[in-house]
């Protein structure tokens, strides 16, 4: 008896076996944080990436999650895309204070970020490329508890609006700070001219190609749910790969393919966007891979810095909007709830300082020592304000 | 027994209640933002009131006392600007019609205040459910007595109101196949239906101690008939209309019912009978299902007819009496759509023919509410 057709030991294990595992576990902690704990699904899910990634079992190599950032660029995708197919330029229109409430929401954000780095006497661009990721509030996280909660009312809308323009105020900022890095390693002026420019019109070249295609395609379809929701899982995906090899970026091509989508769709040829069960499977991949790239090491070296950045970002977002908040329409007391919703950071600044890392290593390390303590902090904690603020508001359901 | 004495009002002095949509834009499903939009309205000066309802996806536009019906539509147009104005800050879109096409009713959330919350208590899942828009309409009466007269004569024109008003072709995702499908969740109410055959308002009073006795009701709120005496208001209110799609045919439809109700109290040339409530369900149905192509039985003369022949008899029978009030135009212009067969029920269909998906009928609606003049 040779037992030659048994598997040899130790088993490999597959990508999919990985990955399935992934969603196993993930799904059982989110489960577990919500019955035992009354936590939000996706501090299971981070928790459970913690677990299995390099600082614990390294079930999840360094590497490993290297070869996923695939994976985390198609969620993310996904995941803004939805957002901007929220954003509604006519509201904007009709409300002009609004609009400036959201501009001032990231720029006191910024200015509060920058003045407190700059006190820590970080130089200037490091200060300003921190201030700049921190000026975003993490879209899955506001989208993944909004729906999980099944919040809806005013607090919630403007959650998702100030949290579009926010995460694409902060890429315009970390973008045009380019050129001052190119400057600081002494490269051509044509490269620290050119790479801002290829970023942002291509990005957005390429959402507003994808929108096109996507709104003859639905047009040509015709209003039937199954084949538009095919079409809109294929235009996103399109769109993140071609950004992907296109070095172009991910957040900016799919906000602005939601956005375009939704607001050149004169016709209304597009359904209502639902991408349901489906949609959860990448919100779980997403924050396992997430939790799994969390450094806790930063969090000893730079606690103090991290503490400050929490504390200073909640203060500049919430100056804004209870200086405008008002003026905009909200309800007495929704302007602060809103402030807290707002605090969630987490795989985008991830993302983009991996993104910054991988053109410049050194200035890369030196930014993900002051972004990503915060980052540990609000990945844990994000979650929970935010699950809080709507649950105050009044706007999640009482069974959510 | 404060409650049932009978206040004066103006005779035939008329005002209307709506009750409007809230919609979102991003999916063309009610949204739940009442609350906020009634605190921006309540910092406004505005004519008339606007009220919370059932469910936090609605609420409801109250005018004040009117004369005649240009007034009335002046003033709802007024109200119909400024709620539309400040939708538009909350990003909200109102809409009129009778039911949403395709809202989930379990999803809906009862607006948080004391009689409310009591309706979900006493009527569980049928509270929700009823998140359907109608449009009442109130007509002053001198006294109890010509109340009662009043609710008993107007029993006959039901089935007009409601085909004139239908407006809810559509219910949780699906073509009813009726004109009128809102009535349906009304019905479903125990104290539904119409008020007893009762001769005056002595005898009324007395129904309705015996009623409070038992314990069945508390007050004529309980009471979801189809017309209902509202002593408090010194008025009748006929409730079985559902919105219309656009303020300017609320506005006609309580025309009609003003002319209706000068015709009958100055002429009294019928007495109150039972033969109108032995075909009053049968007349409603066809009323709810067919519209103004349905078939009507006369109670008086037992003759069945096409009830958008009834209306054009019957407005031509009260247009000398709708000349005095201002509102012969308003009759004249609901006598042209019986003519041509337009109803907002058939405009709704028109759309969803048109373009194929309920969030589109939504979002026609939405925009002919939001645009009328």
């Amino acid at each position: 008896m040779k037992l030659d057709f048994l598997p040899e030991l130790p088993f490999a294990l597959s990508q999919p076996v990985l990955f399935g595992a992934l969603l196993v576990l993930g799904l059982a902690a989110g489960e577990a944080a919500r019955r035992y704990a009354a936590l939000p699904r996706i501090t299971g899910y981070v928790l459970a990436g913690v677990l299995l990634g390099p600082e614990a079992t390294n079930l999840l190599s360094a590497d490993a999650l290297l070869d996923a950032r695939l994976l985390v660029d198609l969620s993310i995708g996904l995941i803004v895309f939805e957002l901007g197919f929220r954003l509604d330029f006519a509201w904007l229109r009709r409300n002009r204070w609004l609009l400036v409430t959201a501009l001032a929401e990231s720029a006191f954000c910024f200015a509060a970020l920058y003045a407190t780095l700059s006190w820590f006497g970080f130089r200037p661009l490091l200060a300003a490329a921190a201030a700049a990721i921190g000026t975003a509030t993490s879209p899955a996280v506001v989208m993944v508890v909004a729906h999980e909660l099944r919040a809806e009312g005013q607090v919630t809308e403007r959650m998702l609006l100030f949290t579009a323009v926010n995460s694409m105020a902060a890429y315009l900022a970390l973008t045009l700070l380019l050129p001052f890095l190119y400057f600081e390693q002494a490269s051509a002026w044509q490269d620290a001219l050119l790479h801002p420019l290829y970023l942002l019109a291509g990005s957005v070249l390429a959402g507003l190609v994808g929108c096109l295609l996507l709104l003859r395609l639905a047009a040509w379809i015709g209003q039937r749910e199954e084949g538009q929701f095919v079409l809109l899982v294929a235009a996103v995906v399109l769109t993140v790969g071609a950004a992907h090899s296109l070095n172009l970026s991910v957040l900016l091509a799919l906000l602005t393919l939601g956005m375009l989508a939704r607001n050149l769709d004169r016709a209304h040829v597009l359904l209502p966007l639902r991408f349901g069960h489906g949609g959860q499977l990448f919100f779980v991949v997403l924050f396992v891979l997430t939790g799994a790239s969390l450094e806790f090491a930063s969090l000893a070296t730079a606690a103090a810095v991290a503490v400050a950045f929490i504390v200073m970002r909640f203060l500049g977002k919430a100056l804004a909007l209870l200086a405008f908040g008002r003026l905009s329409g909200i309800r007495p007391g929704g302007a602060g709830l809103l402030a807290i919703a707002l605090l969630p950071m987490s795989g985008l600044a991830v993302v983009m300082v991996q993104d910054t890392a991988l053109f410049y290593p050194s200035f890369g390390r030196e930014l993900a020592d002051v972004v990503l303590a915060a980052v540990v902090v609000l990945e844990l904690a994000g979650p929970l304000a935010t699950q809080f603020a709507l649950r105050r508001a009044g706007e999640a359901r009482p069974d959510g | 027994m404060d409650e049932m004495s009978f206040s004066r009002s103006a005779g035939l002095s008329v005002g209307v209640e709506l009750e409007l949509q809230l919609v979102r834009p991003h999916d063309l499903d009610l949204s739940r933002d009442a609350a906020d939009l009634l605190s921006r309205l309540g910092r406004r000066k505005l004519p008339g009131a606007v009220k919370p309802e059932i469910t936090e996806s609605m609420i409801e536009l109250n005018s004040s006392v009117h004369t005649g019906c240009s007034a009335l539509l002046a003033e709802l147009e007024a109200m119909r600007a400024a709620v539309v104005q400040e939708a538009g800050v909350l990003n909200l879109r109102i809409s009129g019609g009778g039911s949403h096409p395709f809202h989930d009713w379990a999803e809906r959330r009862i607006f948080p205040n004391e009689r409310f919350r009591f309706i979900v208590e006493r009527y569980g899942y049928l509270a929700k459910q009823f998140t359907v828009f109608g449009q009442h309409i109130h007509v002053g009466c001198p006294g109890g007595d010509e109340a009662v007269y009043l609710t008993h004569m107007l029993t006959r024109y039901v089935p007009h109101f409601i085909a004139l008003s239908a407006a809810s072709p559509f219910y949780q995702g699906e073509d009813t196949s009726f004109q009128s499908s809102r009535l349906t969740a009304v019905s479903a109410f125990p104290l539904a239906g119409h008020m007893p055959f009762v001769a005056d308002w002595a005898q009324f009073t007395d129904y309705f101690a015996r009623m409070r006795q038992f314990g069945i009701v508390a007050s004529m709120k309980d009471f979801y008939w189809d017309i209902r005496p509202k002593p408090e208001y010194g008025t009748i209110e006929i409730r079985v209309c559902d919105t219309p799609l656009t303020v300017r045919r609320a506005a006609l439809l309580a025309g009609y019912a003003q002319a209706l109700a000068a015709h009958h109290l100055a002429e009294r040339s019928l007495q109150p009978a039972r033969a109108v409530y032995l075909v009053n369900s049968y007349n409603r149905f066809e009323a709810c299902r067919f519209g103004i192509g349905g078939d009507l039985v006369e109670p008086y003369s037992g003759v069945r007819k096409k009830i958008g022949q009834d209306i054009l008899e019957s407005i031509a029978k009260v247009a000398p009496h709708a000349a005095q009030l201002d509102c012969r135009e308003a009759l004249e212009e609901l006598a042209a759509a019986v003519r041509v067969g337009q109803t907002d029920a058939g405009w709704l269909r028109g759309r969803h023919a048109a373009r194929g998906s309920l969030a589109d009928v939504v979002r026609d609606a939405c925009a002919r509410w939001e645009k009328d003049a």
